[in-house]
């Protein structure tokens, strides 16, 4: 009892001896989660002010006469007249290690039901980004797991990558494969003691998501063991306006800490199209102008300001973006998708046509670029890969040709053959990311012809023979490709080696 | 339905000719009023809310309501009254206001600004902080 007595006079000292002064207003008018409030003459623009109850908002149009206030939380008990305080400070989220495993809303609050989150740290939401001077280029990789990615489109720890395309394409899969993979890489990394190592970690952002595929990305995250490396940040789409169009910011504000303090993070912005749709509405109500397809005037900047928080920083850490953008009937020559597009450091565009060929993951290699390109690539994918995109893109130009059933000489063929077993080995199931070393060891064995003699309709099926022959059975070659990241010639005989003896094995 | 912009222009601009040197003037104030009965606007009852609304928070810029919860004297209300004109830099009336709510000390409100010294306002404070 006496320790409950003398908790409560720290408490009571801590308080300062001195008069509290606040700045009010009173509540005009409640409506779409806006409040109009008369007074507070000396709030700022983005401050947190506090409404009767629990609920907070933050002042975003300061005008002549009165003050809009959008409001985070319940806005059910508001009425006119009710007495609104400034708080002096900027909407700040809980960051750090304490995060990690956790499932919060737009502002730090735990709704999973594990208790408080323990953070002995806040960030505010809204930032400035860091400037020149303090970054360094980009030159480590972010491994999706995902072949295609990895060798065509390689991304870079402090890279801001686009991922778009339209509905149901299979755009959410990738960012998931790639936590699932990026945990797998901790858990490795970490047990293996190296000093040089440095973990990934991922901030999942869910934007105007239903609550269902939420749950669903909750439980797939855990089924792998990544939950441990990751923070979901969820502002579903039955959370208001305001809620969403803090999430991303307040999620950048978590990974910010990662990177300030000499780690690398990952967040992913699913999806943006509905943040720029919440933001939309919020300026609509709070009687903004609005300008080409109702959006704001200010709404590139409502992108561009979250998207350049990710960077890497000299003697730092890193911060990577993957932001997601939905396209309708694939125009990315739309609003939002070009305003993205033009501030990110390239975009992965996932087809409607080729998810429904089969060819899943559906990336449209032609219309696909990293603007990072193969700096940010390991030496043994870039030794791999290097001229798998080029043999790609000449596949694509006469597969057109081969349309029209034209007689073709026997280059054009063999050509085209090569085309369709590359289409064929970047087919990869969902939440199946792949280790680099294996993808290597594949497109070893793709770039040598191992695969020339297996028709092209059961590629997938010996692809994954060999994959399960040199887990079970090389895994001291995977290993070496691992650690060493680069062949040279004994790796290179080894290979052979390895692949002559799945070749004699391989029925097909 | 809210005003309309013409008549919060309306009204900012009567305002602004209620004032001198930045006080609200009772005679200007007459002025504006029977020139209004004369000449309604469009939405008079919005610009005459809205007018309403800007006085009144003008003159609470220049008076500072003390709410007590024990005996307050004219000294102390004298000396509260010329340190916030000190503050403000401007002159600033007093006006006591009894509140048992806040069981010891004052809250003191001039214009958007409150200082709260009250011991209500500290429980309240720590009921926050828990």
């Amino acid at each position: 009892m006496s320790t409950v007595i003398e908790q409560i006079e720290q408490q009571i000292a801590q308080l300062s001896a001195g008069t509290i002064k606040k700045n009010t207003g009173k509540i005009l008018s409640v409506a779409d989660g806006v409040a109009k409030v008369d007074g507070l003459s000396e709030v700022m623009y983005n401050e947190m002010v506090q409404f009767p109850g629990d609920a907070i908002g933050i002042a975003l149009n300061l005008e002549a006469d009165e003050v809009g206030c959008v409001i985070l939380g319940d806005p059910s008990h508001l009425k006119e007249g009710d007495e609104v305080f400034t708080t002096g400070k900027l909407l700040s989220v809980p960051v750090g290690k304490s995060l990690l495993g956790r499932v919060v809303d737009a502002l730090g609050r735990p709704v999973d039901g594990k208790g408080p989150v323990d953070a002995k740290e806040f960030y505010p939401v809204e930032r400035i980004a860091p400037g020149i001077i303090l970054r360094k280029g980009v030159s480590q990789p972010v491994l999706t797991g995902i072949m295609a990615i990895d060798s065509m489109i390689p991304i870079g720890r402090g890279q801001r990558e686009l991922i778009i395309g339209d509905r149901s394409t299979g755009k959410s899969t990738i960012v998931i494969d790639t936590i699932i993979n990026q945990a797998r890489i901790n858990r490795q990394g970490l047990a293996s003691k190296d000093p040089g190592f440095r973990p990934l970690y991922s901030i999942y952002v869910a934007i105007g998501q239903k609550n269902s595929n939420i749950a669903r990305t909750i439980a797939a995250l855990e089924a792998a063991g990544a939950m441990e490396y990751t923070i979901l940040v969820a502002a579903p789409a039955a959370d208001n306006p305001a809620n969403q169009y803090i999430a991303p910011y307040a999620g950048a504000a978590m990974g910010e800490w990662f990177m300030e303090n000499g780690m690398d993070a990952l967040i992913v912005y699913d999806d943006l199209s509905k943040h720029a749709v919440a933001y939309r509405q919020i300026s609509l109500i709070l009687k903004r102008p609005s300008g080409r397809e109702a959006y704001p005037g200010d709404v590139f900047y409502l992108h561009s300001r979250l998207l350049e928080r990710a960077a890497r920083l000299a003697n730092k850490g890193s911060l990577t973006a993957l932001p997601i953008i939905e396209t309708l009937a694939g125009d990315v020559s739309a609003y939002i998708p070009t305003n993205v597009i033009s501030i990110t450091d390239g975009q992965i565009y996932l087809e409607t046509d080729l998810f429904n060929q089969g060819i899943r993951p559906a990336v449209s290699v032609g219309l696909s670029v990293s603007r990072v390109g193969s700096t940010a690539q390991l030496k043994l994918t870039k030794q791999v890969a290097g001229k798998i995109k080029g043999e790609l893109a000449q596949f694509r130009e006469l597969a057109a040709f081969a349309q029209f059933g034209s007689d073709l000489d026997a280059r054009t063929r063999a050509q085209l053959d090569r085309g369709s077993r590359i289409v064929e080995l970047f087919k990869q199931p969902a939440f199946n990311p792949l280790p680099i070393e294996l993808q290597a060891a594949v497109l070893w064995a793709m770039q040598n012809n191992y695969f020339d003699p297996i028709e092209v309709p059961k590629i997938v099926a010996a692809a994954d023979h060999l994959k399960e022959f040199l887990q079970t059975r090389k895994p001291a070659l995977l290993d070496a490709l691992r650690q060493k990241a680069a062949l040279d010639d004994t790796l290179n005989m080894e290979l052979k080696k390895a692949l002559d003896e799945w070749k004699a094995a391989y029925a097909g | 339905m809210p005003a309309s912009r013409s008549a919060q222009t309306l009204a900012r601009h009567l305002f602004q000719l209620s004032l001198v040197e930045g006080q609200v003037s009772a005679d200007l104030v007459a002025a504006v009023l029977a020139y209004l009965r004369q000449h309604p606007p469009r939405q008079p009852v919005a610009v005459l809310k809205q007018y309403r609304r800007l006085i009144a928070r003008q003159l609470a810029r220049y008076e500072a309501r003390v709410e007590h919860a024990g005996a307050i004297d004219a000294a102390i209300l004298g000396a509260i009254g010329t340190a916030l004109a000190r503050k403000y830099r401007r002159p600033i009336t007093t006006a006591a206001r009894p509140n048992p709510a806040l069981i010891a000390g004052l809250r003191i409100r001039v214009g958007d600004d409150l200082y709260d010294t009250s011991i209500a306002g500290r429980l309240a404070t720590l009921a926050a902080l828990a």
